[in-house]
């Protein structure tokens, strides 16, 4: 039986057995990987990998199960167990799958999300890609002295999904990465770079050769880091760290968190809460983006929403139960994989680039912080407060002078909003959320 | 209590490592792996969702050197097992044949017992714990705006087999409730408190360690820090309430023990065995056979039991954590420390329950020596860069420490520090050792284990805070 029959077949057992509403999710997948070390294969991975999660309504209850065991008889004792379940569940009268007006909103040409390059990708390309990234740092200086890890793989994905309001869809893509991590060492002190990309088509990959000489350079400038004093100054994310910082707004952006009112942003939408040249997106439709999709986990099809807008709060992102509860549209961010029930996640997420080249936003600074790497969880949702360990350069007269470690970067997500007082034309994704260089005119930076 | 019946019959695993060898390389294993979890979420005092789900698999790791081919299937008809043998032994080049291979069971003794496996017992009962949590938590103050608690257990059962005969399994069952709550003071102040905890025990623990008393807490974290003053950033003395402060040690020193970071020179602690990296005060244990707790293997994921380690004794680095194979290329014995997230992960190098051996100091005397200094009394979590051993610790809970008394709350200050540094540092351990209630997962490459930490009462001077006044 072919998987869209199976998923069809579940959702007509499911609704037989007293189900009012039901939708079955099914993930299909295989993957590969390889890392290098002194030359040499490491190691090699290989797998396939499947599962399917239902869901259930049974007056206005919930029940959700999931199962990696496709065999038949497994497969019909799990549709009864999600129902069993639903069963002891408490009733909710806004439980439910999104409606069909939800589902049948205008699907947006999302173009190709699937790659042959990558999908045929040969073990041979991975070997030489990560060997060649791990010759690339090497050559960079002397002090790469190993690699914590350094590697490269694929994955092709298949989701299905089919439910009793008449969705019964499916995609496929590919996903093609790189990974370097190279230690430089001296004097004692050890400090490693990081490099990746990941994109869906081969061709947008960076260069191994790149992305290993960029990780060792980033391992090497770090090299006899100290702390500086506590102080108040300007403080620059490079776009990774900026990239973290958004995904934060937009975790805070979440309509579920909003209408707990345990978001910071709950009280401020269609409030200005940052400088006009702010716009944060989300987008599910994005043209060969990673988390591009035609519709989200419960089959509501994505679009472009934009959170920050102007520097306006424009909008919360919803899933369908969200959206109910708070008398809201879905957004299509319904984020999910077979072993969980759909919550609210981004899509392709970024801040749109603004215009200085990211060189005049450090040439700018007298005296700060360029951000470069980051320790722990940062933002408090509720209160917005943001406090991480930051490793990065220090900035003097408009220079990167000297590296900097152990030392945190604190303030409130509010007021770092309000302080972007520089927004480079470097946006670059490196997975699902890409930034460009942020720079915020004071943050609280504690040292010695 | 009948044992469970194996997932794969004996004869299919022998036939598996038979395969997994066809190409001449070291030694193979055949992992298998059969896990039920149930997940209970309230929120808005609803039960939001009842889940559950089964996740079963094989993983086949083939070694030839120190080169390391894997394989993963959750299909378990043969000819998908035997596929992934296949693959698996690809790493090894070498000519040779399909080889017969016996394993025989080895029995490891118990750390844990629990009682009926979690999976058999009702899910109406996980959820009458956090309803019962929901309702002792708002009954708490009427300041609590918000409280989400969730139940989740996972009866998992592993078999391991390998090319040098050993066959090991082990019932692993494990389960965590925890609590979150919001407050709102005046002016629309919100707080947070979380508490909870759990672990490879039967689910009459929640008979003593009950949903009222975890809401409770949770609640009361969250009130008490109502009117918080931003942190000082800068340096300051600081104590460490026992139990769940342990993160701090797991951070600071327990990954850079790690001998897969050791042997590729990747940790700013190879290198130093018999050297100082810690106060003469400072006791490190990595612990697998802790009786119920959420980080105890009776065997890891490789098969081999758990033990009782002594990484650093008084200030001296005295080992590594090892896994077999970076225990055979640096020529070592295992110590029980390889473990794996799922069939679909190789095993690592991983800490169980780690945790700092008391010392001599009332804890209430170690609050009084401190003339000026932060009381940290729960934390969030903590992570750590390996190579340069900066590592960041979050505290929920702290208050200022003023002529040795505990003062003014403060704000969720960070603590970031390195650890041999930090340990330096360490001027005062309690007679006080707690384990933590069993909250913790570890994550590393992407893969995350339950782990125990713990830690009595500590001061360390000279330690980073941040935060945002100056």
């Amino acid at each position: 039986m072919s998987y869209d029959q199976t998923a069809k077949k579940l959702v007509q057992r499911a609704r037989k057995r007293g189900a009012a509403e039901a939708e079955v999710f099914l993930e299909v997948g295989r993957q590969s990987s390889c890392r290098v070390r002194d030359g040499q294969i490491e190691d090699l991975t290989q797998s396939t990998s499947k599962g399917v999660g239902i869901r259930v309504i049974v007056g206005d209850r919930l029940g959700f199960a999931y199962t990696s065991d496709l065999t038949e008889g497994s497969l019909n004792a799990f549709v009864d167990r999600a129902i069993e379940l639903a069963r002891a569940a408490a009733p909710n009268r806004l439980n439910g799958l999104p409606t069909r007006e939800d589902l049948k909103q205008k699907r947006a040409d999302v173009g190709v999300l699937f790659d042959p390059d990558v999908a045929n990708l040969a073990s041979d390309w991975k070997v030489k890609a990560a060997l060649e990234m791990e010759r690339a740092g090497k050559d960079v200086d002397a002090r790469i002295t190993a690699f914590a890890n350094v590697g490269a793989g694929e994955h092709v994905s298949e989701v299905y999904l089919a439910s009793s309001q008449g969705v019964s869809d499916h995609f496929e893509g590919t996903y093609v990465y790189l990974f370097a991590s190279p230690v430089a060492s001296e004097n004692g002190q050890l400090q490693t770079g990081y490099g990746v990309d990941y994109k869906r088509f081969l061709h947008e990959l960076e260069a191994p050769e790149k992305v290993g000489r960029d990780a060792a350079e980033r391992a090497v400038r770090m090299l006899g880091a100290r702390k500086v004093k506590s102080q108040r100054v300007p403080v620059i994310f490079d776009p990774r760290m900026a990239a973290g910082f958004v995904g934060g707004l937009a975790s805070a952006a979440s309509g579920d968190l909003v209408f707990q009112k345990s978001s910071f942003l709950a009280p401020l939408l269609g409030r200005r809460i940052a400088p006009s040249k702010v716009n944060l997106v989300d987008d599910g439709t994005l043209a060969r983006g990673i988390a591009t999709a035609p519709f989200d986990g419960e089959g509501v099809p994505t679009r472009k929403t934009a959170i920050i807008k102007d520097g306006k709060l424009e909008s919360f992102l919803y899933d369908a139960f969200t959206a109910r509860k708070a008398r809201a549209r879905s957004t299509g961010n319904a984020d999910r994989g077979y072993n969980s029930l759909p919550s609210i996640g981004t899509n392709n997420l970024y801040l749109e680039a603004g215009d200085e080249d990211p060189e005049a936003l450090i040439r700018g600074v007298k005296n700060g912080f360029y951000v470069t790497a980051m320790l722990g969880h940062g933002a408090d949702l509720v209160t917005g407060d943001y406090s991480r360990g930051a490793n990065g350069m220090w900035i003097e007269n408009g220079e990167l002078a000297f590296p900097v470690q152990e030392v945190t970067v604190a303030g409130n997500m509010l007021d770092m909003l309000k302080n972007v007082d520089g927004i480079g034309n470097d946006l670059e994704f490196r997975g699902s959320t890409g930034a460009p260089t942020l720079r915020f005119a004071e943050m609280t930076v504690a040292g010695e | 209590m009948p044992p469970t019946p194996p997932l794969l019959p004996q004869a299919t695993l022998e036939k598996l490592l038979g395969r997994a060898m066809a190409r001449g390389a070291e030694f193979a294993e055949v992992y298998v792996e059969r896990g039920i979890l149930t997940a209970v979420l309230l929120e808005e005092n609803r039960i939001k969702s009842a889940q559950t789900g089964l996740s079963q698999g094989v993983g086949v790791r083939v070694i030839n050197g120190s080169q390391v081919g894997y394989a993963y299937s959750d299909d378990l008809e043969d000819a998908a097992l035997l596929r992934a043998a296949d693959t698996a032994a690809l790493i090894a080049s070498g000519g040779g044949s399909e080889q017969s291979y016996r394993v025989s069971r080895s029995h490891a003794p118990s750390f844990y017992r629990v009682l009926t496996p979690l999976s058999d017992i009702e899910v109406a009962r996980k959820a009458e714990l956090i309803t019962r949590a929901n309702k002792a938590g708002r009954a708490y103050d009427p300041r609590v705006k918000q409280v989400t608690a969730t139940y989740a257990d996972n009866s998992k059962h592993i078999w391991i087999a390998n090319t040098r005969g050993r066959f090991a399994e082990d019932a692993q069952d494990l389960c965590r409730l925890s609590v979150q709550v919001i407050v709102e003071g005046k002016n629309g102040e919100r707080r947070t408190g979380f508490y909870g905890g759990g672990g490879r025990v039967s689910f009459n623990h929640f008979d003593t360690f009950t949903p009222e008393l975890v809401a409770r807490e949770a609640a009361r974290q969250a009130v008490a820090t109502l009117g918080a003053v931003e942190a000082h950033a800068g340096p300051q003395t600081v104590v460490l309430a026992p139990g769940w402060s342990g993160i701090l040690l797991h951070e600071a020193v327990g990954h850079g023990l790690e001998a897969d970071f050791i042997r590729k020179k990747t940790s700013l602690f190879a290198g130093k065995l018999e050297q100082v990296v810690a106060s003469d005060k400072v006791t490190v244990i990595d612990d697998g056979t802790v009786a119920n707790s959420r980080g105890s293997i009776n065997v890891d994921d490789e098969g081999t039991p758990g033990e009782f380690k002594v990484l650093i004794e008084r200030g001296v680095l005295k080992g590594y954590l090892y896994d077999q194979l970076n225990a055979k290329l640096m020529k070592q014995r295992p110590t029980g420390s390889g473990r794996r997230q799922s069939f679909k992960h190789m095993p690592l190098p991983r800490m169980t329950n780690t945790y700092l051996a008391p010392g001599d100091d009332a804890p209430e005397d170690i609050i009084k020596s401190v003339d000026r200094g932060l009381y940290c009394a729960h934390f969030g979590g903590g992570q750590v860069d390996i190579s340069n051993g900066n590592f960041v610790f979050e505290v929920t809970e702290a208050y200022e420490i003023e002529k040795g008394k505990i003062g003014r709350p403060v704000k969720n200050p960070i603590l970031i520090g390195v650890g041999p540094e930090a340990l330096k540092n360490v001027s005062r351990v309690g007679c006080d050792p707690m384990p933590d209630p069993g909250l913790g997962t570890c994550g590393k490459d992407g893969q995350s284990v339950p782990v125990g930490v713990g830690l009595p009462t500590l001061r360390i001077d000279n330690m980073t805070v941040g935060g945002t006044r100056v």
